[in-house]
């Protein structure tokens, strides 16, 4: 096991927090885990990334410079990972600020409407864990009942913002299941993990 | 029978406070820092602090003041004195430690480390023995030296225009919150020194009420950089010093007052 | 299994340093360092010990030097242009022999610079940094769990040898987060006889750096060069790894350490023997166990985050029959694993 995980996106739109919840979560399982994040004073508006290593290794760079796993939640980190993302890789692109296409056919690509299916989720500000949830149900890196426990943990005094963050992370997974099965390598069917784990 | 040597005599007759030290002067002849010394130690005799008294040094001619006092003490860099103390307080709220500074370093260099330990209203005392003029560097100006006034670096006297106006720090420093007690005093006749003495201990007394910052700010002669002789230097400091750094009380908080009333009651 | 948890490297810093009994924090805000200064003003008060947000880095300096001469162990944390205010209360704790823990988290400069991470400040921290004759132990950290384990360290050498200690991250290694087995807390701390503690019952302390006369000061200096001769040959620190059949031997410290892990396991997937030495202790430089090596290889490459100061201790410790080559980035910038193997292939060739 061993993936780089890059996340880029305007500040505020949440880039860093699914980037810790991908840290926190391999921790969990076990991993050897580095999350390095853009620091500074752009806290809202200027483009922010992060990045998230997991590995059954000690880990050597903080810094990733070819993502086995990107996310571009806006067009400056598109133009970034579009060319960075390694071979056999996967890049999730936040399909509804970001018109642009990549021309690449050695990675797998998700473009996903995250703002407008996190809007059907209650709050467009949640397109994040719509995103995170594409990228879990095509790269299953940690598991969707790690991130789920550990937001349980981490917004219990805001419950609204839990539920909300939940049920987009479902539509996220759900989504990217029906639409790209068979799509993405390794992707076959669809297969509503979260409900069947929530029922767990 | 005990022989009794010479420093416990002196002590016995009250000649030496206990708090101060068998060490020679490194002073030129006529200068305040052996009164203000003096002053110092027995205010703290009479308080009985000896064991808890910390004297915090500074840089210039009184750069070695631990070394006349009976107690422990250090050196600071110059200008921090007040930050040293400030950690010593913090650290041990049982112990006194006083700043010993000059003008250079309190009104100059330190600037930043004075004010921001009366914005604290850190539990400390300052005394700041202001002479108007560098004394261990041979007599430069100060941030103190009067206007007009001779100094090896002001040749045709200090001008506003070139070099800035004299610092007036009581004024200054008692418009801050933190500070509790802010006096002027001097050292240039008996009757000065006595109120010098009292102000001196009003301010380790509100230190030792846990009160806040308290500063006593003492006008002190330096005859050999002023070039007069000893006995003038104390006409000198009356006539040109009083007018532009007038003596008094800056700043008593209400509840120092209180402790001033106990004292006149007493 | 030991307590693991997630943590950031500057707070894994202000973690250690409570592990250690740190009862004094002082310090100004600069990035990127700040979340430790944050993290002490919530932590120190929980613990009931002292926190000041200072003036300045000078006024923290001489807090830190309050503290410590009164016998409390004491921190300050800066980033590099508070590191230079504070050479000035660095060389007086030096002279008075006061132990005392700074943290610089390095960021690009010089001047303002940027809030990047970089490895400028090696000469300042190493080579005295202030006026006069003296050395500062410094270590640096190559993880998080390092930032927690050496500022242990820091606060038990600078009570062993009554010096300051510096711990030199870079702004990089400040804001990385990684798993950290906690410690247990220090709980016997050495006697400080000489602290200044109020004159109870024995002569009065006096601390300080200065003398009327250079024929009484002499000796004082003449015993600190003794102490660093002593730290020299007890306290060096490194790391190696891969180094049996390396013909090709990296010397990396802190973030760029980390990217030479990667770039030497991509090398040795092409088939080049790479291995790596740490030094972790930058004062007192590992100079015997390089040299030692220079047995095996005559080939090193050195990759810092500046224009080329490690590699001067390098360069003396090989001495001239070693090729020493250089890998830098400089400016608040990162080095990564492919600048590297760019200059291992190069060299390799």
């Amino acid at each position: 096991m061993h993936e780089e995980i890059a996340i880029g996106g305007f500040g505020g739109q949440g880039v860093l927090f699914i980037g810790r919840l991908l840290t926190e979560a391999g921790f969990r399982e076990g991993h050897e885990v580095v999350y390095m994040p853009s620091y500074g004073a752009e806290k809202r508006g200027g483009t922010v990334w992060c990045n998230v290593t997991i590995s059954d290794e000690r880990i050597g760079a903080l810094f990733i410079a070819r993502p086995t796993v990107a996310v571009a939640m806006n067009s400056a980190s598109l133009s970034r990972f579009g060319q960075t993302t390694k071979t056999d890789g996967l890049l999730v692109v936040n399909q509804s600020l970001v018109p642009e296409k990549v021309a690449r056919h050695d990675i797998d690509v998700v473009y996903i409407p995250a703002n407008d299916l996190a809007a059907e989720a209650g709050n467009s500000d949640v397109s994040n864990l719509v995103a995170l949830g594409a990228l879990l149900a095509c790269r299953p890196v940690i598991s969707l009942r790690s991130i789920h426990q550990i937001m349980e943990e981490s917004l219990r005094k805001k419950q609204k913002l839990l539920q909300m963050n939940q049920k987009a992370l479902e539509k996220g997974y759900g989504w990217t299941q029906k639409e790209y099965a068979g799509r993405v390598s390794g992707l076959k069917a669809v297969v509503n993990h979260v409900r069947r784990e929530d029922a767990g | 029978m005990a022989q009794i040597n010479n420093k416990e005599l002196e002590t016995l007759l009250g000649l030496r406070p206990e708090s101060m030290e068998e060490h020679p002067f490194h002073f030129c002849p006529g200068c305040g820092h052996g009164l203000v010394f003096r002053l110092v130690a027995e205010v703290i005799d009479e308080l009985k602090i000896k064991e808890r008294a910390i004297c915090v040094a500074s840089i210039g001619c009184s750069v070695n003041s631990y070394e006349y006092f009976n107690f422990d003490g250090l050196e600071s860099a110059h200008g921090r004195a007040p930050a040293v103390a400030t950690a010593i307080k913090r650290c041990h709220p049982h112990l006194v430690p006083f700043t010993y500074q000059g003008d250079g370093d309190l009104a100059a260099i330190g600037t930043a480390e004075i004010v921001h330990a009366c914005t604290r209203g850190e539990n400390i005392t300052t005394i700041f023995v202001n002479n108007a003029i560098y004394g261990m560097t041979g007599g430069q100006m100060a941030p103190t030296t009067l206007t007009g006034m001779y100094s090896t670096s002001t040749p045709a006297g200090r001008k506003p225009s070139l070099a800035g106006y004299p610092i007036r720090v009581c004024e200054m420093l008692s418009t801050l919150e933190g500070t509790a007690y802010v006096a002027r005093v001097a050292v240039h006749s008996p009757a000065s020194v006595r109120k010098a003495k009292q102000a001196i201990k009003l301010a380790f007394r509100t230190q030792l009420a846990g009160l806040g910052m308290s500063l006593v700010e003492v006008l002190s002669p330096c005859p050999t950089n002023w070039r007069v002789e000893p006995i003038k230097a104390m006409d000198w400091l009356a006539e040109n010093m009083l007018a532009h750094y007038p003596l008094g009380e800056y700043k008593v908080i209400e509840a120092v007052a209180a402790l001033q009333k106990e004292v006149s009651h007493a | 299994m030991s307590e693991k948890t997630l943590m950031a490297g500057n707070i894994a810093i202000a973690e250690g340093a409570i592990l250690a009994g740190c009862q004094a924090y002082f310090g100004y805000p600069i990035t990127p360092q700040n979340e430790l200064l944050e993290h002490m003003s919530k932590r120190m008060p929980e613990e009931g010990r002292v926190f000041v947000q200072t003036e300045s880095e000078l006024s923290a300096i001489n807090m830190v030097y309050g503290a410590a001469a009164s016998g409390c162990r004491a921190m300050t944390s800066t980033s590099s242009p508070g590191f230079s205010l504070q050479q000035e209360g660095i060389s007086y704790m030096a002279g008075a022999e006061i132990p005392a823990v700074v943290v610089n988290v390095m960021r690009g400069g010089p001047g303002l610079g940027d809030i990047g991470g970089a490895q400028g400040d090696y000469f300042q921290a190493t080579k005295g940094g202030g006026h006069g004759d003296y050395n500062i132990i410094t270590l640096a950290p190559a993880s998080v769990q390092e930032m927690m384990d050496l500022a242990m360290l820091a606060f038990e050498l600078a009570d062993k040898y009554r010096n300051p200690v510096a711990l030199l991250p870079d702004g990089f290694l400040g804001q990385a987060v990684e798993p950290v087995t906690m410690r247990q807390p220090v709980t016997e701390f050495p006697d400080k006889p000489w602290a200044i503690t109020g004159a109870v019952g024995r002569p009065k302390n006096i601390i300080n750096s200065f003398a009327m006369d250079p024929v009484d000061y002499r000796p004082r200096v003449e015993l600190l060069r003794q102490k660093l001769i002593k730290i020299k040959r007890n306290e060096v620190r490194y790391e190696g790894i891969a180094l049996d059949d390396a013909s090709l031997i990296i010397v990396a410290y802190g973030s760029a350490f980390r990217s030479a892990m990667t770039a030497m396991k991509m090398a040795r997937e092409e088939g080049f023997k790479i291995g790596i030495f740490r030094p972790i202790t930058l004062f007192p430089f590992p100079v015997k166990p390089l040299s030692d090596l220079s047995q095996k290889t005559r080939r090193f490459l050195v990759v810092e985050l500046s224009f080329g100061q490690l590699i001067e201790d390098v360069r003396l410790s090989l001495g001239t029959g070693a090729q020493v080559e250089l890998a830098n980035q400089f400016g608040g910038v990162p080095i990564s694993a492919d600048e590297i193997l760019e200059a291992i292939e190069r060299i390799m060739k």
